[in-house]
């Protein structure tokens, strides 16, 4: 395979500046691009500063670190893009904390994150940072030679950095960087004379670093927006509707008002809007803030509101899988997402058709760390603090509440107790800000797990008709179609897409008031259960080895050119290669013992590829343990190895749990399991005991790995429990299906 | 009548109005320390573990009565000295283990309790020891990590 070359499209004109502060230490303001622009707009718009640093007199560095942190790694793995072509010594360094998230307004008025690249999502934060960091970090590099060499009165072609200090090899002396910052900071340095490294000449990049606040963490340092207080906060919590779409009928007002520490209670109303995947969905319930002066009074004073609600939905997501089977078992007319080649032909030429249906539950998010906010909102600018992947939305939203210009609005960003694509809703923001701007004072509003749980924006249930038809032991067509609570599958242009060519993809419209939203890698783990679960079954019934079958069903190891908002190609090399790295990791071909079986899947995920081999084993009496993994990632160039495994681990096991137990479920449009009592969620005991993980060099750029990891998880294990005991489970959550 | 405890080898009092706040509220919001994490409130998820007399208990479910006279640790007590981790910890960062780090200060505790009674745990100790829920999924890191602070603590006394 031949990596294609990397473009490098940065506006020269609008990159980084330097100044020196009043302590002589060198201030580094460098440009990130705004997202999903066109180059033309960005080079028009990168006019603002995004990543600060700071080279100090006595050579230690800080470095403001801007991207939301969520448990994806990358307040660590941005830094060390910079500083490696800075040739910083990593241990100098400190990546600093909470500084407030900058703003702008686009020529149309509309706030926007003034630095595009800061918010955490689609795993591509990597991506759109790569070139920009690397060409910042070399630039002040040259800026610090070019200094280093006036002095010395050389060329700064013979001169060379590392760890901090520029050296002359020749004279054996070097000058710290420190020493350099006042004067280097007036430097312009020509854009010919700036150089990237080649990727032999990193030094920090590649190689295994531990998270940049890994010591605060263990020393349980308040790092996160549950943590935070507040001059002057009240204390909010909020009883809201349990059912969907539900209206307050009654409620215990004048008792709790009388409550120790109360001090408001107010009515929140109900909000319906359209909201991702699409359709109208509820984004705020009915509900009624307690405010007191402290947490418990609060909560207190909940407990003692007896809310009555009249007017709920009566949705019932057992009911809508029901409903989704009828739809694909019969012939009733989907919308065809796609239909290529003549899948009808195909079919009626085929040796053997299967069709097989495949299923999963709702699943829900449940983010460790409850939702909170605390807003302060003064007559003409607010301020703001909590976790939020995408902050310039959270000032855009006391905009559109309180009129304030969204420029004067302060987001302080705290680090996320996860966030998995949940912490990209704003319902939270919303009440912390409606109330402070009700009563005028701060107010901190926080969510229990039962409100998390009952409010959540669910990854929609599926169910997923898949027929297959072989032909000489080849798949000559593919139809899938599917009905699920909202929205439609999101890979639907990824494999089999290209590689079978009479595809077709169609889908059924849902009636659901169930809301839904993003959640880790959207709809693509059971895309990958479906999918690879009929690969699976289609290599048993052809009598082949389930992974010899993949590596032939991807021939000719090709690009595509695919339509897709996260990749413009895929390429079944790629995929191919993580399959057969992975099987290598798992020994595949060794016998295990009876009752022990492997199971192999994988998946592209926006941009990246990963594939996982499962052991596990069944019992006589039907109980399932996971015993090993072994998973492989291409994810292009590896900036920081440690975290890339660790995304996997911890991807693979996350989707092993939505395999096997996440299983929200709606009864009387409200949520019946709204805690960790009665949503299971896997433990320790549960999860493989060792996940190995290859990490493939592909020699293409780097791409995300906080999503790839996970989809391919529930097909590997249902492939793993069909090859121990025989038993094919085409239904989630599988722990439904085994004692475990 | 008050509620008087120690807490991270201070002593501590509470009024006794507070008998039924679980100790989690009172560890975060009268006294301010953040470190003890809620997330479930029904004692599920462990988050909010802390020794209690050296065993691992969900603060969120343990009424502040009931600390009467106990020794309590929170993540916050556990080292000593700023420099000097505790040897849990010191392997924690060994391993790398947190992602988002929210479920961590409750699995160190765990961890910690674990390793007190069995100081070489096998898989089986630690599955039965480790219950809580971390939703990252850093489940092979925390095994990892246990076995490497039994080898360090071991290493410390002899």
């Amino acid at each position: 395979m031949r990596p294609p070359a990397i473009a490098h499209s940065v506006d020269r004109r609008t990159f980084l500046k330097a100044s020196v502060s009043a302590a002589g230490a060198l201030l580094v303001t460098i440009p990130l691009p705004p997202r999903s622009l066109s180059a033309a707009t960005r080079a028009a718009e990168a006019s603002t500063w995004c990543v600060y640093l700071t080279l100090h007199p006595d050579n230690t560095a800080e470095l403001m670190s801007p991207v939301m942190e969520m448990g994806q790694f990358m307040r660590t793995t941005g830094p060390m893009i910079l500083a490696d072509e800075m040739d910083l010594d990593w241990s100098l360094l400190t990546i600093t904390w909470d500084e407030p998230v900058l703003m702008r307004k686009n020529g149309k008025g509309e706030l926007d994150s003034r630095y595009g690249q800061v918010s955490a999502g689609g795993s591509q934060s990597v991506r759109n940072n790569w070139d920009y960091m690397r060409q910042a970090g070399a630039t002040v590099r040259r800026m610090l030679v070019e200094e280093a060499a006036a002095r010395w009165r050389m060329s700064p072609d013979s001169l060379i950095a590392q760890d901090s200090f520029v050296i002359d090899p020749a004279g054996d002396r070097r000058i710290s960087y420190g020493e350099l910052a006042a004067k280097a900071a007036r430097r312009r340095v020509r854009p010919e004379q700036i150089k990237l490294k080649q990727r032999s000449e990193y030094r920090i990049m590649g190689k295994d670093a531990v998270s940049a606040d890994i010591r605060d963490i263990v020393m349980g340092r308040p790092l996160f927006g549950i943590d935070e207080e507040y001059p002057n906060a009240l204390q909010a919590v909020i009883e809201r509707a349990p059912a969907l779409h539900a209206d307050i009928a009654s409620y215990n007002r004048e008792a709790v008002l009388a409550m120790p520490g109360v001090r408001h209670v107010i009515e929140m109303p109900r909000k319906i809007e359209d909201h991702w995947p699409g359709g109208d969905a509820q984004v705020l319930a009915a509900g009624i803030a307690v405010v007191a002066d402290s947490l418990w009074a609060a909560m207190q004073g909940r407990k003692a509101l007896q809310a009555r609600w009249k007017n709920g939905t009566s949705d019932d997501s057992a009911q809508q899988i029901q409903e989704f089977r009828r739809l694909v078992a019969g012939d009733g007319v989907a919308n065809k997402l796609i239909d290529r080649g003549d899948v009808d032909a195909a079919f009626a030429t085929a040796d053997l058709v299967l069709d097989q249906t495949y299923e999963k539950p709702l699943f829900a998010h449940a983010c460790m760390e409850p939702f909170n906010c605390i807003a302060d909102i003064r007559s003409d600018s607010a301020t703001v603090i909590t976790g939020h992947q995408v902050p310039h939305w959270v000032a855009r939203e006391v905009e559109n509440i309180t009129g304030i210009d969204g420029l004067k609005v302060t987001v302080v960003s705290k680090r996320m107790g996860g966030g998995f694509g949940r912490r990209g809703d704003l319902d939270y923001v919303r009440e912390a800000v409606t109330l402070s701007y009700r009563i005028k004072q701060p107010v901190k509003v926080t969510w229990t797990r039962e409100d998390d749980i009952q409010r959540d924006f669910f990854d929609a249930a599926a169910v997923m008709r898949v027929r297959a038809a072989l032909k000489n032991k080849r798949i000559v067509g593919w139809q899938h179609r599917q009905a699920q609570t909202r929205g439609r599958p999101e890979a639907s242009e990824y494999f089999p897409a290209n590689v079978v060519s009479n595809y077709r993809v169609e889908q059924f419209a849902s009636t659901s008031n169930i809301p839904c939203g993003p959640w880790r890698a959207p709809t693509i783990l059971q895309w990958a259960f479906a999918t690879e679960s009929m690969l699976d079954e289609l290599a048993h019934a052809a009598g082949e080895d389930p992974l010899a079958f993949r590596l032939q069903w991807l021939q000719p190891y090709r690009e595509y050119p695919i339509e897709n908002w996260a990749a413009k190609t895929i390429h079944s090399g790629r995929m191919a290669a993580c399959y057969e790295a992975a099987a290598r990791l798992a020994d595949w071909g060794r016998p295990r013992p009876k009752g022990t079986g492997l199971g192999i899947a994988g998946q592209f995920t926006f941009g990246s590829y990963a594939a996982c081999v499962l052991e596990v084993s069944v019992s006589e009496d039907n109980e399932l343990k996971l015993l090993h993994a072994w998973g492989a990632i291409d994810c292009g160039f590896a900036i920081n190895p440690n975290h890339i495994r660790s995304q996997m681990e911890g991807g693979f096991v996350d989707g092993l749990n939505a395999a096997l137990f996440n299983d929200a479920r709606v009864s009387e449009g409200r949520v019946v399991n709204d805690n960790f009592g009665s949503l299971r969620w896997i433990r320790l005991r549960e999860a493989p005991l060792s996940i190995e993980v290859a990490i493939i060099d592909s020699g293409y750029g780097p791409t995300g790995v906080g999503e790839p990891p996970l989809p391919p998880a529930g097909a590997a294990l249902a492939n793993a429990i069909f090859a121990a005991c025989g038993k094919r489970v085409r239904r989630m959550p599988i722990a439904d299906s085994f004692r475990i | 009548m008050t509620i008087e405890f120690t807490l991270n080898r201070e002593p501590v009092a509470a009024s006794n109005d507070k008998a039924d706040m679980p100790l989690l509220w009172f560890l975060r919001e009268d006294l301010r320390l953040k470190g003890t994490k809620f997330a479930c409130g029904i004692g599920q998820c462990g988050a909010c573990t802390v020794l209690a007399n050296g065993n691992p208990v969900r603060s969120c479910v343990m009424r502040l009565a009931d600390t009467q006279g106990m020794a309590i640790t929170t993540i916050e007590g556990l080292a000593r000295d700023e420099r000097q981790l505790h040897p849990v910890q010191q392997a924690w960062i060994e391993v790398d283990v947190p992602q988002c780090g929210y479920c961590q200060s409750g699995q160190i505790l765990s961890a910690v309790a674990l390793l007190e009674r069995t100081p070489n745990p096998t898989d089986a100790d630690i599955d039965a020891a480790m219950t809580n829920i971390c939703r990252c999924g850093t489940y092979v890191r925390i095994r990892k990590a246990v076995k490497a602070a039994a080898l360090r603590s071991k290493a410390t006394r002899l």
